[in-house]
């Protein structure tokens, strides 16, 4: 049966983290919003460690909090430790990073999303795409009901054709204990997207009370936690405005009863039980042909590796408040049970630990992300959006902010309006799109800081400032909020121009700042302002040298960035384009000079040309008019 | 469109030589440029004929500048027109300058798309000169190739992976704080910065248009008592476009010139004569003589074809050999037969002239571009010549990477450190093409054994 005559203006595949943001954000801009997943008691599912940011993607949560997605203050209510990572470095490197009690984080978002006007949640496994003239126009799913859609993203992560190996042994399915979704890989291959293998791996699980935790070194929570949500900039009603409504939602004060991790490490023996048994892994015997990642290896990696090392760490992580399960941070592998039972067993602590769930691998197909714009639409099918693990990353919160990007570009696609383009110059979520669309990737892609040409513009307290145009002009952001962010902006351009111009003990204040550097005497006006605006003026006094040369290497590379190709640009018929650059520009259909400008093979004199000629064809268009 | 931030230059002529070289100016700067070069601010639209002086004070060349105020120039921006003596290392001075005042050079076609982009120009002509960019980046391609398979590439991609294997061990610390990373080796950071430094500098040092043209090629006359050396030396002054000196004032024991000669620069030496029975102090004249010999790079031996051969003491005929000596048999003038026996010399080259008359002086200028064409730049193990653009960046890389030392002796700040050494990759970069960030993380996870 066809579900509605009237299709819906978004239709969200998958309720994962990426799904769950693309859901909220499509459904919080007015529009009509269907969520499907396969099982609804899976919503927003942390499929491996129960842990939210760390280095790069802790700011990137505070990115996505600053466009108004869910995950930071979701983090924020259920986290049950937080901690600063790179507290002695610089702010721009500093980034916060929390255990997360993973079933209230799953309920409280399961339940923000029931309470989310405008969107629907159904459970059905979509099992293929309707199509129409190039057009996606709705889904099919495996309870025979087609649901019809003006616009489709599609955030199914490691579900696709999902295979999962512990040694010899495979089963079906995303994860375990979920299902594979088959279909819907070739319903995407027959509208021409193609599709490869990638590959990730996750550790076992143990019950806690079968751990000797004396044995291992215990790591706390931070006494001043940093949250991922700006609590600052946003009023009471905010935080808790669904509760208005008589629903209250689970999570508690942030921050409060933290709770510990641990540490322990491999031994000589967990060693050599690894290389005795190498050949069964499933890595090592060729069961598996997706790519996995350079920086995650699975424990026989690691030994194979970096022989040398003697012994590697492990973290033991809870799982949450309500359960005593945890998850052995580093002892990521494809071994066959019994051999990761004698692994388990090695560890100083965990000899008498007991198994919950085993270690696994699981392969899946991911579209290769240069099939996207960098709204993240489908260069092949209109009205298609992609986010999340299918694009070729790994991590949640990776995933969530392709989520919100694709959500509100769907919807500018159903009211005919600009798509958000977020450059790279404004923050990780834009170094983070541009890379995939426009580099694409051949192993899991996560997210370091290293990747972000202007890391010193980025740090985490300033997310809110970078994004506010974008927050204003898609109206992702309550008008009171905006309305503390420009004030808080305010307060930081004002004290920063004070700090420079007036003058204190030895020349200016901001000249002493940088200076004493943490040592320096603050005005007392300065010290009675909050400590966001505080910790954002030192900041940007202190490093005023190398944000200004970042800044100014940004505004130079601006100009190109803002230029737009026509979509139907005919590369071909440009006279002086060389024939290569032509072929690669006719195949990424890039958006902006600036995306053109970063494709290999695209060299500066084949820009000149592009540039001249989509002035030219902009001045025609003048003229005509 | 928003207004360019930065100023570009670039030769506008053709590279080689001419009599005139065009070294166009464009971008906000330019005014400001032009006030300190000239030491007032030129009036617009007006050719000012005006000495060029570089940042350090020293005369360059005397040029003709147009200043061309914004609206109303090529490009629409503030620009400039510098046109100089058509020699490659005037212009390439006065391009190095103004880089090092902070213009940046021009992309290929960058005036012309300044120009459209501020409406200076319709379409049928950037059409035009779109066919040109494309000409010319296909030339410059072929050309930097050439040079980048050479032994600048490789040098360059040496440094670079260097480069990357610091870099890594810096990311891997502020990316991976969470990891069982082994405890932060600085010294091996600070190691490898210092020979990339060292290494960075003396790449700059091989530079053709910075030794040779700081320096020029030395070239000693050396000759018997009145054989006609100073008269000589002074004829091809007033020949040739002589270089004002370098550091006016300082007092030598030589007299020295610059002259330009074809697309080489010459410092001219002259010399003591050399007596064969020499009283004391001409003895001290002429041990000096025969050392500024010995590291000459081109020997002029002036001949008085009216006396006898002089015998020259043992030690500097050896010095003569024939790829690096030209004879001038001087006072032809004098001479009533042409031929002339120039006995033990005969191997080597020569040629006849007048210093007096100027008569043979264009042929021996002929033949001394023939010889010093064949000359390399001296020093390094393999010959690398880099041109002002890759001495721009290779200056940058330096400037970043003494900025990082700096922070690492004073334990500064992690990220700051790692952004010096990102200004230093671009630069290698700007040479060898865009450093992928890949790279640097191949290195880093080859280095670290970092996971879940
Ligand atoms: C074994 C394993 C190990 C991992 N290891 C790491 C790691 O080490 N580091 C790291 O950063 N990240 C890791 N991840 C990845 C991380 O879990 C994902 O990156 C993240 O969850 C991706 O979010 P997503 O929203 O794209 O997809 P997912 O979280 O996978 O969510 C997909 C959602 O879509 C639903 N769905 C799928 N197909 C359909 C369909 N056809 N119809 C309806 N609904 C559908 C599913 O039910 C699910 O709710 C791992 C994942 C797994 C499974
Ligand atoms: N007739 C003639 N006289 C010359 C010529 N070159 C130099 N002289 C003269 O020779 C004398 C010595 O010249 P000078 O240049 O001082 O010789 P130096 O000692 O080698 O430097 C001077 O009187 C010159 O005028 C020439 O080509 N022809
Ligand atoms: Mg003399």
């Amino acid at each position: 049966m066809i579900y509605n005559e009237l299709p819906f203006d978004v239709i969200v595949c998958g309720a994962g983290h990426a799904g769950v943001e693309a859901a909220l954000a499509a459904s919080r801009m007015g529009a009509s919003t269907l969520l499907l997943s396969g099982n609804i008691d899976t919503i927003a599912q942390m499929s491996c460690n129960p842990a939210i940011g760390g280095q790069a993607k802790g700011q990137m949560v505070r990115e996505l909090d600053a466009l108004g997605g869910e995950m930071a203050i979701t983090t924020d209510v259920t986290g049950i430790q937080f901690r600063l990572l790179n507290e002695s470095k610089g702010p721009a490197v500093q980034a916060p990073r929390a255990q997360c009690d993973k079933k209230a984080y799953q309920f409280r978002l399961k339940h923000t999303l029931e309470l989310q006007p405008n969107l629907q949640i159904f459970q059905a496994t979509v099992t293929g795409l309707l199509y129409k003239a190039g057009k996606v126009v709705g889904c099919q799913t495996n309870l025979d009901i087609d649901f019809l859609g003006q616009t489709v993203v599609v955030t199914t992560g490691t579900f696709l054709r999902g295979l999962m190996h512990i040694g010899q042994n495979k089963n079906e399915g995303g994860r375990l204990g979920d299902f594979s979704a088959k279909s819907l890989s070739s319903s995407l291959t027959e509208a021409g997207i193609q599709l490869e293998r990638l590959k990730t791996g996750t550790p076992p699980r143990l019950l806690g009370r079968s751990i000797d935790f004396s044995k291992m070194e215990e790591q706390k929570g931070d006494l001043q936690p940093t949250f991922f949500a700006f609590h600052d900039t946003r009023g009471p009603e905010e935080m808790f405005h669904v509760e208005q409504s008589g629903e209250r939602r689970i999570g508690w004060a942030p921050g409060s009863e933290q709770v510990s991790c641990w540490m322990t490490h491999t031994t000589a023996q967990t060693a050599e039980i690894v290389r005795a048994n190498l050949s069964k892994s499933a890595m090592y015997s060729g069961e598996i042909v997706g790519v996995g990642p350079r920086y995650c290896p699975s424990i026989e990696d690691k030994f194979v590796r970096f022989a040398d090392k003697p012994r590697h760490l492990l973290f033991l992580e809870p799982e949450g408040r309500s359960t005593n399960e945890y998850y052995v941070n580093g002892l990521s592998t494809s071994l066959p049970f019994d051999v990761q039972l004698d692994l388990v067993h090695s560890i100083p602590g965990l000899e008498r630990a007991q198994l919950l769930r085993p270690a696994y691998a699981v392969e899946y197909d991911f579209a290769h992300p240069t099939q996207l714009f960098p709204s993240l639409e489908s260069k092949n099918v209109e009205n298609l959006f992609f986010a999340g693990q299918i694009n070729g990353t790994s991590g949640y919160e990776e995933a969530a902010v392709q989520g919100l990007v694709a959500g509100v570009n769907a919807v500018n696609k159903v009211r005919v309006t600009a798509p958000m383009l977020i450059q790279r110059n404004e923050g990780y979520i834009g170094v983070l799109i541009d890379d995939l669309v426009t580099k694409g990737t051949r192993e899991p892609y996560r997210m370091f800081t290293s990747r972000a040409e202007y890391r010193l513009l980025f740090n985490h307290g300033s997310a809110e400032f970078r994004f506010l145009d974008h927050a204003k002009t898609y109206n992702l952001l309550s008008n009171n909020r905006i309305k503390n962010i420009e004030a808080k902006q305010a307060k930081v351009t004002h004290w920063v121009d004070y700090l420079e111009k007036n003058r204190s003990t030895g020349g200016t204040w901001a000249d002493a700042i940088r200076r004493d550097r943490v040592g320096a005497v603050l005005p007392d006006e300065l010290i009675r302002e909050s400590a966001p605006v505080r910790d954002e003026v030192v900041y940007r006094v202190s490093y005023q040298g190398y944000l200004a040369r970042e800044q100014r290497q940004v505004e130079k590379l601006s100009q190109i960035e803002k230029i737009r190709i026509p979509a139907d640009f005919d590369y071909p018929a440009v006279r002086g384009l060389r024939r290569e650059s032509s072929l690669k520009l006719a195949e990424f259909k890039p958006m902006t000079l600036g995306q053109a400008s970063r494709i290999s093979g695209v060299n500066p004199a084949d820009i000149s040309i592009l540039m001249v000629l989509i002035g030219a064809e902009a001045g025609r268009g003048r003229d005509a008019s | 469109m928003p207004r360019s931030s930065d100023t570009i230059a670039a030769l506008a002529t053709p590279a080689g030589t001419s009599a005139l070289a065009l070294v166009r100016v464009s971008g906000p700067d330019t005014a400001g440029f032009a006030q300190d070069i000239f030491g007032a601010p030129p009036p617009p639209r007006h050719a000012l004929h005006a000495d060029y002086r570089a940042k350090d004070g020293r005369l360059v060349d005397d040029v003709v500048a147009t200043f061309f105020p914004a609206g109303n120039s090529f490009t629409g921006e503030d620009s400039l027109e510098i046109s100089c003596h058509g020699n490659p290392f005037i212009a390439q001075t006065i391009l190095e300058d103004l880089f090092a005042r902070g213009g940046r050079p021009a992309g290929p076609g960058e005036f012309t798309q300044r120009a459209f982009l501020n409406g200076r120009m319709d379409l049928s002509q950037a059409e035009a000169v779109m066919d040109l960019i494309h000409a010319r980046s296909e030339r410059a391609l072929a050309a930097a190739n050439q040079q980048l398979r050479g032994g600048l590439g490789r040098r360059l991609n040496d440094l670079t992976e260097r480069l990357l294997g610091a870099l890594a061990r810096i990311e891997a610390y502020i990316d991976f704080p969470d990891e069982d990373l082994p405890k932060e080796d600085r010294a091996i950071v600070r190691r490898t910065l210092e020979s990339l430094a060292a290494e960075t500098e003396r790449l700059l040092a091989t530079s053709h248009y910075g030794e040779l043209l700081r320096d020029g090629i030395k070239t000693v006359i050396i000759g018997a008592p009145n054989a006609g050396k100073s008269s000589l030396l002074n004829r091809l002054v007033g020949h040739e476009r002589a270089i004002v000196s370098a550091e006016p004032g300082t007092t030598r024991d030589f007299i020295e010139e610059r002259i330009i000669v074809g697309p080489h620069c010459l410092r001219l030496i002259d010399t003591a004569g050399l007596n064969p029975a020499p009283g004391s102090i001409e003895k001290l004249g002429m041990d000096k003589s025969l050392e500024r010999a010995a590291e000459a790079d081109l020997i002029l031996l002036v001949l008085d074809a009216t006396t006898a051969l002089p015998t020259l003491p043992e030690f500097l005929a050896k010095l003569l050999s024939t790829d690096r000596t030209l004879v001038a048999l001087n006072k032809s003038d004098l001479l009533k037969s042409e031929s002339f026996d120039l006995e033990i010399y005969s191997n080597l080259r020569s040629v006849s002239i007048s210093a007096l008359t100027g008569a043979g002086i264009d042929p021996l200028i002929t033949e001394i571009t023939r010889m010093v064409d064949f000359f390399q730049p001296t020093g390094q193990d393999d010959v690398i010549a880099i041109n002002a653009r890759h001495a721009d960046a290779l200056t940058r890389a330096k400037v970043s990477l003494q900025a990082a030392l700096a922070n690492l002796a004073a334990s500064g700040p992690v990220e700051l450190l790692a952004s010096d050494l990102r200004g230093t990759l671009a630069a290698y970069g700007d040479i060898l093409g865009k450093v992928d960030n890949e790279r640097m993380l191949d290195q880093l996870f080859a280095t670290f054994c970092i996971g879940k």
